[in-house]
């Protein structure tokens, strides 16, 4: 399995997912940060009732719908370390047989993806559980969120790890819904999300990417080598970078 | 039917904004504006997933035009939707719990 590690804007970071989809891909796991900082919304959200978009203009915070669906998520530039694996179907199927599960089925793919976070995280020393549908928790907190999609016969999924948690910009960003924190019956939203550096206290963010490659190798039986781009990759992802999740009518069509 | 100045006076037109949290802790939100009993315009939204995402935009145009009280209709389409699509975090009748509702419009 190939593996990309870079740092780059979220039109770019959005688009070279679809973008390797688009080349046919071989497998590849990319580990990525997010700059500048940025929040990404889901397919079937809408910018305006998620967002504080005059407070992300300010601030110089981009924003980009994704093409996954799931929940509006800050990026922040020095707190996430992000995942995205892109498949081939046929051979994601495989992997997932091999080891006793079903690729076709979407919660069983989440099961396997988070799997290889959690071995991550537990090799740092943090103790985490998958909690469905999509999401990561250590002792009651999120510390991790995904989602998943499935076109032109790949895999996608892609999701966050918290590495360090600025609260108050992330609520800042984001409006959270009154109604889903009292539904979890947590009086702060604060309260629902944790991460590494507040699990651990200081650890550095190569270690956790040095853990996380490994997490990945253990759970999916499989070694990656550090790769880059190919040229055919990146024109196409320039060209949906600049085309289609830089643009407003993807990201204000909803 | 009183034209006055090039407006339909008596058109009526009603915009809700609905939310349902549904389990699993997602949210559907669904922006509908009826115009003479009927569905004028109808926005789906939320943290829910659906393969292929795109289809949600033929549901939205499929449900544009229906009566809102003809249940049976709006029943009808999402059923058939529901068939198409591969669903998590979002099930048939939550879809038919926000957008049927219980307002009287």
């Amino acid at each position: 399995m190939r593996l990309l590690l870079e740092s780059q804007d979220c039109y770019r970071n959005m688009a070279e997912d679809e973008a390797l989809i688009k080349t046919k891909s071989e497998p590849t796991l990319r580990l990525y940060t997010w700059k500048p900082s940025a929040v990404s919304i889901g397919y079937f959200q809408s910018i305006k009732d998620e967002v504080d978009v005059n407070f992300c203009r300010k601030n110089g915070i981009d924003i980009v719908r994704r093409n996954t669906g799931g929940g509006a998520v800050f990026h922040d530039e020095k707190g996430e370390l992000t995942y995205s694996l892109m498949y081939p179907l046929s051979e994601w199927n495989k992997l997932a047989e091999s080891i006793g599960r079903d690729g076709n089925n979407i919660m069983e793919t989440y099961r396997i993806v988070c799997n290889c976070l959690i071995i991550g995280l537990e090799k740092l020393g943090i103790e985490a559980d998958f909690k469905p549908i999509n999401d990561i928790e250590t002792n009651g907190k999120k510390i991790s969120g995904s989602a998943q999609t499935r076109r032109e016969g790949y895999l996608l999924q892609h999701g966050t790890l918290l590495y360090s948690l600025n609260t108050k910009k992330m609520f800042r960003v984001l409006k959270v819904s009154d109604e889903k924190i009292r539904d979890k019956k947590i009086a702060s939203a604060k309260e629902r999300v944790t991460s590494i550096t507040l699990q651990l206290g200081k650890v550095s963010f190569k270690s956790v990417v040095g853990a996380m490659i490994l997490g990945f190798e253990t759970g999916l039986k499989e070694k990656v080598k550090i790769g880059k781009l190919k040229k055919e990759e990146e024109e196409m992802l320039e060209k949906l970078a600049k085309e289609k999740y830089g643009c407003e009518w993807w990201n204000n069509q909803r | 039917m009183a034209v006055n100045g090039g407006t339909i006076k008596d058109k009526k037109s009603v915009k809700r904004i609905r939310e349902l949290k549904i389990e699993g802790g997602k949210l559907i939100r669904c922006k509908i504006e009826v115009e003479n009993g009927r569905i004028e315009r109808i926005l789906l939204s939320g943290d829910f997933f659906l393969y292929p995402e795109e289809s949600i935009t033929q549901l939205e145009s499929e449900l544009k035009g229906l009566k809102i009280d003809d249940r049976k209709s709006i029943k009808r389409v999402i059923t058939k939707f529901f068939r198409g699509v591969e669903a998590v975090g979002i099930t048939k009748e939550d879809l038919m719990k926000i957008i049927l509702g219980n307002d009287r419009w």
